[in-house]
């Protein structure tokens, strides 16, 4: 069976223009229009990312000044609610359970000497909201 | 200690016992994430010795600092407070102009550099605290002209002239507290 085939002499018809065939053959001439371009994006690029890193830096320093106020708040509520949870377990069972635990644990793991072990229960306070 | 609080299954377990009477009460500062930015470059101007001793304690006692550090927490804290509330005395109107504008800018600091640079003025002429960003490249950002990410790029009202770096840096004098 005949195969279909285009006209003779169609690709002639459709060819690319004379313009574009003489720039994509000629890479001196594109890369001349295309270099400059180029390079002033990545001028551009190279500032953006240095003034990036300088708000970055501006950002962490301001958080570096908050956080030992932040953290010694924190802290200062921990402490409280620890020395509340020892009173209460003083007054209920005479001993202080948490400190207890707290040594039992560090004496079996002493690799976990810098860590403060969260009691994993507490006597509950009588009064409870806000 | 961790950050998790004791969450119980049914009810959020809120302890109100106030610290014993052995330890020195201290008001907290209180404030909001917002004006906690804005303050904060003065807050280290002021407070950086204290600070620097807070987190050498908590550095040198590992899993007992909450506790051994809280005269140093104080300390902190009050240090802090007194930066806040010297801001609200001398510099309350271009305070609150500049919190806000970060409050409505994402926290982003580029965004509010026209309001910064008032605060700056301001708390320089009145506290003699300035904004020192350490080893800054260039420039430092807060006092550049031009802010390539910033939505407009017009930084100041006509007619106002551009922050002035300060000749003599004030350093970080202690507080008589």
């Amino acid at each position: 069976m005949p195969q279909d085939m285009p006209p003779s002499g169609a690709s002639a018809r459709f060819s690319t223009s004379e313009t574009f065939r003489r720039l994509a053959s000629s890479p001196p001439l594109w890369s001349s229009a295309w270099a400059p371009s180029a390079s002033g994006g990545f001028y551009k690029l190279g500032q953006g990312i240095r003034e990036q890193n300088e708000l970055a830096r501006e950002k962490m320093w301001s958080r570096i000044h908050l956080i030992p106020l932040l953290q010694a708040e924190e802290d200062r509520d921990l402490a409280r609610r620890h020395m509340a949870d020892q009173a209460r377990e003083e007054a209920a069972d005479g001993r202080q359970l948490q400190g207890l635990q707290q040594r039992q644990v560090r004496a079996d793991f002493p690799s976990l000497l810098w860590l403060f072990v969260r009691p994993t229960y507490a006597v509950t306070p009588a009064n409870t909201t806000k | 200690m961790a950050a998790r609080k004791p969450i119980f299954n049914q009810q959020v377990l809120v302890d109100t016992t106030p610290l014993p009477d052995s330890v020195p009460k201290v008001k907290e500062v209180g404030a909001t994430s917002a004006p906690l930015l804005s303050a904060s470059f003065f807050i280290g101007a002021r407070c950086r010795p204290y600070n620097d001793d807070y987190m050498q304690c908590k550095t040198e006692n590992p899993g007992k600092g909450e506790l051994e550090c809280l005269k140093e927490g104080r300390r902190v804290t009050r240090c802090a407070a007194s930066v806040v509330d010297d801001i609200n005395k001398h510099c309350l109107d271009e305070f609150r102009k500049h919190w806000q504008c970060l409050d409505n800018n994402n926290h982003q600091l580029w965004q509010c550099r026209k309001d910064e640079w008032k605060l700056n003025k301001c708390v320089f002429d009145n506290l003699k605290l300035e904004k020192t960003i350490p080893e800054a490249q260039g420039i430092p950002v807060h006092l550049r002209s031009k802010q390539i990410y910033a939505h407009y790029p017009a930084l100041r009202d006509p007619g106002q002239a551009p922050f002035k770096k300060a000749v003599d840096a004030p350093g970080a004098e202690a507080p008589a507290s």
